[in-house]
């Protein structure tokens, strides 16, 4: 303890002269870290120079931020496919900006409020309100009507003023999968009602098979089958204003949703929070289970199946509803308003809108994406994509998921662990639907 | 208790320390050595066994593992690392990093060198206070700071060749302050605490010959502070190096991000390959582990360092 205490004194006078000689060296690394602080280069450096002409050629440059890490697969080329059929067709420079997706969309309101680049890629309804109502997002109702785009486009691109901020460009939607070799195998047609759907998975569970492919460790694959329970049970109309907080968790109707996931629960593989959705999409691929409720991006995680891949569309449960709504998340690109390129943004987002700009998106990437302009050309597409297309093209309604049509807090710190605690412990549904309903309440004010 | 007699303490000879007690009451006899070895072995697995899992899996095939499990035998590629660097712009972020880390921990170690000379050397009325200041301010969780720091950061406004954005935010810039002052506390308190124990005679033997504040601060207390400015150069190389909470926070731009926050360019939106991720997150824990093993002993005084109070 005492030398600890009093290490100088220990220190000999020799130790003292090479200190004198090191003091030197000392010196001399200081000068030189100085001189590296100091140097134009490293200042250079610290400041960055990618608006190339040396940030002020204003009219010649458009900062395009981008939801996808550079050099990350197919959607990180598509928007590439953007960016360089833009520069291509007008001779402006897109100052592309590519951050990963989820840390963009972490800190998405820190990037909004800060210094945003002045096109940016972003998702339809809720999500894009939010920020437009915060005024951190510039109308672009001078824009529509886009050519190509129907009214479902439009109203996913309105916030509540009644005015447009985005310009969609893609879509996918979910729907249950399956395998074709499986079904064919077994003679199996896709249901269309819930009593087809509970015969058809107790006909797979006979023969061993999981009905459906389940995992939740994720946190948000569980919300694409209650949002379509809600919507075929209670309807459109009631799931959008229960999302946008204007209906009560603790309802008789959200009840019953619960209740009728509960009576499904058996047939869905056991243990769902022990499962990330890329294992779940493996069991379906590897015939362990028959189906799967899931967004058409599934072919990520099983590339080789993807030929084999089928879906159709939730089954109606209550007949007096049509089962003709789904989640179909739309993304689109937004002008922020801090952006400090209004209207060379806004020229951007123009092109980006088109059937062209659409087309080159497509025509640089294999992405299991559908175009929003419904003039781009379809020969690209597989038979997946097909029929996507046409699924979304007949569908009456369209959601675009649980966590953009609703509060991004509600969403993840009240609905994910909320539909976890349901799939550990089903039988609690009034506790569970009143615990929701009081965090509603303070997430949303009433 | 207070015996006051020099008798002179026994000193173990050699030879008793060598011979094991009969009754197996010595600190680490036999029977107990066995024991401790038993722990701490399997305490050593159980923290080395996720990191060695990991290590494991980054050699191996995504496709062989989601078809055959983690716990199948096979698979084997080095592909995950030469697509980890390539995907992830690897060589980028860890020039980002350097450009961070070094003028950081220059900074911090100079400007705490300085007041902790002030605060060792001189009695004012406010030391314990200014010390005590200091101390306070490296206590509150960075969460805590967040929406303040951002707001001021845009605040300041910087010519555009310094940074692109016009302001602090989306700059090496505000990284590197923001480091140095999260980091200045603890150094300004553990190098004072070091510098209180240069005996004052040295001092007043260097005014006795003339040597002004600044001389006695350079030429007389950082040559006998080296071994704590050593120790805390290396434990705030690996502390700044690992900073990842700010660096998503204050840049928004995916090519100025360091390479902590870099890994997740490894993530897709949906899809995540675990394997791509784990051979990602040995890169990026090299550095650190390479500095560790190299410079373990200044690692570990740098730890024990101003523990106990001169």
């Amino acid at each position: 303890m005492n030398r600890q205490q009093r290490p100088s004194l220990l220190v000999p006078p020799s130790a003292l002269a090479t200190a004198a000689a090191s003091r030197r060296s000392f010196l001399r690394s200081a000068v030189l870290g100085g001189a590296l602080l100091g140097s134009p280069a490293l200042l250079a450096a610290c400041g960055g120079d990618d608006s190339g002409g040396g940030g002020g050629g204003s009219t010649k440059t458009v900062k395009f931020g981008v939801n996808e890490a550079k050099d990350s697969g197919p959607a990180y080329q598509r928007m590439k496919g953007f960016a360089d059929a833009y520069t291509k067709k007008s001779g402006v420079k897109v100052s592309a900006n590519y951050v990963d997706h989820n840390t963009f969309q972490e800190s998405i309101n820190t990037y909004l409020q800060g210094s945003p680049d002045d096109v940016f890629a972003w998702f339809a309804g809720y999500r894009m309100q939010q920020f437009a109502e915060d005024g951190l997002l510039t109308d672009l109702s001078d824009l529509w009507p886009i050519d190509g785009m129907g009214d479902a486009f439009k109203e996913a691109s309105t916030s509540s003023d009644g005015k447009q901020y985005l310009v969609p460009y893609d879509y996918y939607p979910w729907a249950v999968f399956y395998t074709k070799s499986l079904f064919d195998k077994n003679n199996w047609q896709p249901p269309t009602n819930y009593d087809d759907m509970v015969s058809l998975a107790d006909e797979m569970k006979g023969k061993g098979i999981a009905p459906f492919a389940f995992g939740d460790k994720d946190g948000w694959p569980a919300m694409g089958t209650f949002d379509i329970l809600n919507m075929r049970i209670n309807g459109f109309d009631f799931h959008m204003s229960l999302l946008g907080g204007d209906e009560a968790w603790d309802s008789n109707e959200v009840k019953k949703v619960f209740e009728t996931w509960r009576n499904l629960l058996p047939y869905h593989q056991e243990d769902p929070l022990g499962r990330t959705w890329q294992e779940t999409a493996t069991s379906l691929a590897k015939g362990e289970a028959g189906m799967m409720m899931f967004g058409t991006f599934i072919g990520d995680a099983i590339p080789d199946a993807i030929d084999d891949l089928d879906f159709f569309i939730y089954p109606q449960i209550d007949p007096s509803i049509p089962a003709d709504s789904l989640d179909a998340p739309i993304d689109g690109f937004a002008l922020a308003s801090a952006g400090q390129n209004q209207d060379a943004g806004k020229e951007f987002l123009k092109f980006l809108g088109t059937a062209e700009a659409q087309d080159a998106a497509n025509a640089a990437a294999d992405a299991p994406m559908i175009a929003a302009n419904e003039n781009a050309s379809q020969d690209s597409y597989s038979a997946l994509q097909l029929k996507s297309a046409e699924v979304v093209g007949a569908a009456g309604h369209i959601a675009q998921f649980l966590d953009r049509d609703t509060d991004t807090d509600f969403a993840s710190t009240v609905m994910i662990p909320s539909i976890q605690d349901f799939l550990k412990n089903p039988d609690d549904i009034d506790g569970l639907t009143k615990s929701i309903q009081e965090q509603k309440v303070s997430i949303f004010g009433s | 208790m207070t015996v006051v007699s020099p008798a002179p303490a026994p000193v173990p000879t050699p030879a008793a320390t060598t011979t094991p007690a009969k009754g197996g009451g010595g600190l680490m006899s036999k029977p107990r050595g066995t024991v401790a070895m038993v722990i701490m072995f399997t305490l050593s697995v159980i923290w080395l066994f996720p990191l060695l899992w990991a290590v494991i899996n980054s050699f191996r095939e995504y496709a062989y593992t989601q078809a055959h499990g983690y716990l199948s035998f096979g698979g084997w590629t080095f592909d995950n690392y030469r697509q980890a660097w390539e995907q992830g712009q690897f060589g980028l972020h860890f020039k980002n990093s350097l450009i961070i880390t070094a003028p950081a921990v220059l900074l911090t170690l100079f400007l705490a060198s300085t007041v902790a000379f002030v605060l060792a050397r001189f009695t004012f009325k406010f030391n314990l206070a200014l010390l005590g200041f200091f101390l306070a301010a490296n206590m509150l969780p960075p969460q805590a700071l967040l929406i303040p720091v951002f707001r001021m950061f845009r605040e300041v406004h910087l010519p555009l060749w310094m940074s692109d954005s016009g302001t602090l935010l989306n700059s090496f810039w505000a990284l590197i302050l923001v480091n140095v002052a999260f980091q200045l506390g603890f150094c300004a308190f553990v190098l004072s605490n070091y510098m209180k124990t240069i005996p004052r005679e040295i001092y007043e033997s260097a005014e006795i010959d003339g040597a002004g504040v600044w001389r006695q601060y350079w030429q007389l207390t950082l040559p006998l502070v080296r071994p704590a400015l050593a120790a805390l150069a290396v434990l705030e190389v690996t502390w700044i190096y690992n900073e990842f909470f700010w660096a998503t926070v204050l840049v928004s731009r995916g090519d100025k991000f360091p390479i902590t926050s870099a890994l997740n360019n490894l993530r897709g939106q949906f899809f995540t390959d675990t394997n791509l991720v784990a051979a990602g997150s040995v890169m990026v824990a090299l550095p650190v582990l390479i500095v560790f093993f190299v410079l373990q002993k200044q690692f570990v005084s740098g730890l024990t360092l101003g523990a106990t109070k001169g």
